[in-house]
């Protein structure tokens, strides 16, 4: 006897030891098709809580366990901590929060590696008990055998991974699965003892053999290429490349320029995706298109659509009138092949685009300054184009004598402000300002506050105004952190409630420099710049009467490359000290300073946002259809291990509920095996039924219990502790 | 309460076998009778004559030690044939009640459609009531007292139906049937000796009875029963073809035979099963359907067919409760 429970447990031990190198196969591709990192972590951690199924120790030993072990390979991973300190459950307790919000938040892809691999151990740690049922307890392996297969193929089909050897170890793994499950189930339902198999190479020569001739066979065979042509290229030209980065996405989850902006706030995500390049003469902002409507949670455009077909090249999108002094200068700009802006970028002052595709026409929205980029009256990417700028200097007492008299159009447009804005704004705008006497030094001492009044510049930790919150004054009163949005938005409304109109103006700033003294065609120098999806920006315009929109920067860390003059014939008559200091602004661009704010942004590496490979697309759906698979092979199965987790529940419990509970379980399972009790069949009725269907009489005991607990009102459990075991024949019979 | 059954439940078989031994097919009409008179109710059956209405009252009669009184209703007679009647005593210079067959124990009344309504009714009250009113003063009937009618389907004419009120004050209407071939031989062959029921004998004493129907209504009945019967029985109410649903009256009724039947059934609690066993035989008759529902060939019988279809059968707790 004692050799027969020994035999059984040396099979159990195969069976489940090919469960877990099946399960091994499984994992083997995420290395290669995600961004997953330390594979062998997470399979030790499997084969951890494998070995901890298989001992079949009480969950209060096992879960323990299992959990301390996911625990040491968290804090392994990513947490610097010391173990169990205060800090530590403090980060544990950060992680989650915010992750749990993303999740409600349906911002999927935004989670941290932190979570995601708390989430891949939890995976893990129920494969172990699902493979235990499927493999020792009901010892069905054909099913995940199959899926294993499908999943090999599919990884293998639709990804870089190679399954070439996968399949040879899965096939060798499976077929001595499926051999030792299919003898041991044969002996049990035949009752021959285990013992009585002296001679075990009898069976285990002849196995070997056959999956040893089969897998030679299998290699050795030739093989036909494919029949069907490669469906991966064909899928994605049919579906279009989707598996799309950055541009025009939504604005809150990725950086990058996006164009609905009615919802701003919460964090985003650096991502470097190149957009465009540029040859400049020095560091510009490159605008898009301003807003003029505020809503109190983000900016819409109400402005009536006065679109015209531009003229040639010349745009007609001067914000400035030609009292201001221009240099005229040259740009080019090229857009990387995969983008889909569909929109030109161009500087201040852009006042003719000299060469582009002939196929191109724009489309100028005048009031916003958005240029769309058309051929054939479709949206169209444009590859690049050449701009001839007449880059504009403000002069800084023009700004400050152009008075307070805006055209009526400009003062109907851009003084808008939600009816239910706080007060406080307002008040705090007029405390800032109440020691200037003219437009421009308002604007700047409001500029300034934002830099001088403890405002924080940061990208992942940025509240979503509520339902009754204002985004605004959200920002400046209770978070005083955030990025461009928040700032320019701020800085607009502020202006608009002290009566200076002001817009909000979408665009990127100027990029990275790249190379330096680049000769093109028309022999001249220039600088080029690559600008990505992390320099999309906003920021501010302010009208001046007579003169036009002049940029403002109010972000922190942040500086403006508009260019300033001091009109040396007035220098006498201004204020020196003011002028010293802005006279510097000019040229001081600060690429170095804007490096560092760049590299503060979400230093959380999201392999959807950091990969720039197409096939990424395809590992989500075949990870997805993996899930799915396994999901429907759960549902299918449910009853199965549902039985077997309620056996073991129900034979504990003492109460009359858990006796009403497993019977209707029952029920369901007769049910769901085609013996359905109709509604005004009596239980009896019923029992007589499924009794004549099994031949048995169990049905009727059963039900004759139910009946003095359900009828008479009997509160005695020990009934319940009798039939239990007819009711697992029952279930037995129904699964069987 | 289990002892009284284990006590009572062999009894209760014995009058049954007693009574198969003289009807030959008819266990289930003897079964219904048992019901009714355990539940302290009456029985009204409805057939033709001939197929042994009068040998199953005294059937049941003789199995339980009671005594048997017959009234043959016919359009002439009086109440006072009923209740009995006052005759001067010269001899005593007084008046005398002469009890009439009412104050028997198990009174078989047949063809009781075919007398007036007046002395239908004198009848009726007494089951209702359990006791009679003679001469202004109140008699009391005999206890246990069961009340066998048979009314005669196919002699309409010149009867006078049973108005509904007075159908309620039945528990249960049965139908006897024909007997199949093959019983009526075996009825022959009983009865071509001496009659089975010169043969048997009483297996139950009165008091035995009586106890019997007390302990009945300890039978215990679950909410959830009660549920059910209620929504059973509203259902009727709530039905199109029907211009008169089951009263309240027919809901005790119901719950009152189930009780019955249970004990027959050695179960001290009632289960849907009884309800929906014993509904064809208690609702119908206390169903008026509509002349529109008539017309279209309803039945009550078929409409009591539908709703125990339609209903749902409680087989969990509340958990609300």
């Amino acid at each position: 006897m004692r050799g027969e429970n020994q035999q059984q447990f040396y099979y159990q031990l195969i069976l489940y030891i090919c469960g877990f190198l099946l399960f091994w196969e499984w994992m083997r591709p995420l290395e290669k098709v995600t961004d997953t990192e330390n594979i062998t972590v997470f399979i030790i951690f499997a084969a951890f809580s494998f070995f901890i199924s298989f001992l079949q120790v009480s969950w209060w030993l096992s879960m323990p366990l299992k959990l301390l072990g996911l625990v040491f390979i968290l804090d392994g991973l990513f947490l610097y901590e010391r173990l169990f300190s205060k800090e530590w459950f403090l980060i544990i307790y950060q992680q989650f929060a915010y992750n749990i919000d993303l999740i409600l938040n349906q911002q999927w892809g935004d989670m941290t590696a932190f979570f995601r691999s708390f989430l891949f151990l939890v995976l893990l740690w129920l494969m172990s008990y699902l493979l235990y049922f499927w493999f020792v307890i009901a010892k069905r392996i054909f099913l995940f055998v199959l899926m294993t297969f499908f999943v090999i193929t599919i990884m293998d089909t639709f990804t870089e991974y190679n399954g070439q050897w996968a399949i040879v170890r899965t096939f060798i793994i499976a077929m001595i699965a499926l051999g030792v499950s299919s003898f041991s189930r044969e002996m049990e339902k035949e009752g021959i003892s285990f013992g009585g198999m002296k001679r075990l190479h009898r069976w285990i020569l002849p196995m070997a053999a056959i999956v040893l001739f089969s897998t030679a066979v299998g290699f050795a065979s030739p093989k036909p290429g494919p029949q069907w042509a490669d469906p991966v290229p064909y899928i994605e030209s049919a579906v279009g490349n989707s598996g799309g980065n950055g541009p025009g996405g939504g604005s809150i989850q990725k950086i990058g320029y996006g164009e609905n902006d009615s919802e701003l706030g919460g964090a985003f995500m650096r991502d470097d995706t190149p957009v465009f390049r540029v040859a400049a003469k020095k560091e510009r902002y490159w605008r898009v298109e301003s807003k003029n409507h505020y809503t109190g949670k983000g900016w819409e455009d109400t402005l009536e659509e006065d679109i015209r077909v531009a003229n040639g090249g010349d745009l007609g999108i001067r914000t400035f009138t030609d009292e201001v002094e221009t240099e005229e200068q040259y740009s080019l700009v090229n857009f990387n092949d995969d983008v889909q802006l569909n929109k030109l970028v161009y500087p201040y002052g852009a006042a003719e685009v000299v060469s582009y595709p002939e196929q191109f026409q724009f489309l100028v929205h005048q009031p916003t300054g958005e240029v769309e980029t058309q051929v054939n009256q479709k949206s169209r990417q444009i590859p690049g184009y050449r701009m001839q700028i007449d880059v504009p200097s403000y002069e800084y007492d023009q700004l400050r004598e152009a008075g307070e008299n805006d055209p009526r159009e400009i003062r109907d447009e851009y003084l808008q402000l939600p009816d239910d804005l706080p007060g406080r704004v307002e008040n705090l705008t007029e405390q800032i300002i109440k020691d200037e006497d003219n437009r421009y030094d308002r604007v700047k001492e409001v500029e300034n506050y934002f830099s001088t009044s403890g405002f924080e510049y940061n990208t992942e930790d940025v509240a979503v105004p509520g339902e009754s919150d204002d985004y605004v004054d959200q920002f400046l009163f209770e978070t005083q952190q955030g990025y461009c949005d928040n700032f320019s938005t701020s800085m607009v409304v502020m202006l608009r409630s002290v009566g200076i109109p002001a817009r909000w103006v979408k665009g990127f700033t100027g990029g990275e420099l790249e190379d330096t003294d680049i000769e093109l065609e028309d022999g001249d120098t220039y600088n080029l710049y690559q600008v990505t999806n992390n320099n999309a920006h906003s920021w501010v315009e302010v009208h001046f009467p007579g003169i036009g929109w002049v940029p403002f920067e109010p972000t922190k860390g942040f500086s403006n490359p508009t260019d300033f003059y001091v009109d040396t014939d007035d220098l006498d008559s201004s204020s020196n000290e003011d002028n010293s200091e802005e006279t510097d602004t000019p040229d001081t661009e600060s690429p170095n300073q804007q490096q560092e704010i760049e590299e503060d942004f979400d230093s959380d590496e999201s392999g959807a946002a950091a990969s720039e490979e197409g096939g990424n697309f395809w590992n989500y759906i075949g990870l997805t259809a993996a899930l799915a698979g396994i999901a429907i092979v759960l549902y299918v199965t449910r009853f199965r291990w549902m039985s077997a987790f309620l056996k073991r529940r129900y034979k504990q419990s003492e109460d009359p509920a858990a006796y009403q509970n497993a019977y209707h379980y029952l029920l369901k399972v007769l049910d769901n095996k085609g013996l359905k009790r109709k509604p005004n069949q009596t239980l009896r009725e019923y029992a007589n039924d499924v009794d004549r269907h099994f031949q048995t009489n169990d049905m009727k005991v059963l039900t004759h219990h139910y009946e003095r607990m359900l009828y008479r009102n009997e509160q005695q459990s020990d009934q319940w502790r009798k039939v239990t075991e007819l009711w697992e024949n029952l279930i037995n019979k129904a699964l069987s | 309460m289990t002892q009284q059954l284990s006590l009572y439940e062999p009894k209760i078989s014995e009058v049954m076998k007693n009574v198969n031994k003289v009807m030959v097919g008819k266990e289930e009409v003897t079964l219904l009778s048992m019901v009714a008179l355990l539940a302290k109710g009456h029985v009204l059956l409805e057939d033709v004559p001939g197929v042994g209405k009068t040998m199953l009252v005294r059937a049941i009669a003789k199995s339980l030690d009671c005594e048997f009184k017959r009234i043959q209703f016919t359009p002439d007679l009086l109440p006072s044939d009923v209740t009995g009647v006052s005759i001067y005593n010269p001899k005593e210079m007084a008046f005398e009640f002469r009890p009439g067959p009412i104050l028997g124990n198990v009174v078989l009344a047949d063809e009781i459609n075919r007398t007036s309504p007046k002395t239908q009714s004198a009848l009726l009250e007494g089951m209702e009531e359990s006791s009679i009113t003679v001469e202004g003063s109140p008699v009391p009937l005999k206890e246990p007292f069961f009340v066998m009618a048979t009314q005669n389907p196919i002699e309409y004419e010149g009867t006078y139906p049973l108005p509904e009120a007075q159908l309620d004050r039945f528990l249960l209407k049965l139908n006897m049937g024909y007997p199949t071939a093959q019983e009526e031989r075996e009825m022959l062959s009983r009865t071509s000796g001496d009659h089975p029921l010169t043969k048997i004998r009483a297996v139950m004493t009165k008091d035995e009875l009586l106890d019997i129907q007390n302990s009945v209504k300890e039978v215990y009945v679950d909410d959830t029963i009660r549920h059910y019967i209620v929504d059973v029985v509203t259902a009727t109410r709530d039905h199109d073809g029907v211009y008169l649903g089951v009263s309240p009256r027919g809901s005790i009724a119901l719950m009152r035979a189930a009780k019955a039947f249970a004990f027959i059934q050695d179960r001290d609690y009632v289960i849907p099963d009884d309800i929906k066993y014993l509904a064809p035989f208690v609702m119908p008759h206390r169903i008026i359907l509509t002349s529109e529902a008539k017309f279209e060939g309803y039945t009550a019988e078929r409409i009591t067919e539908e709703i125990l279809e339609q209903i749902a059968i409680p087989v969990q707790r509340n958990r609300h409760e």
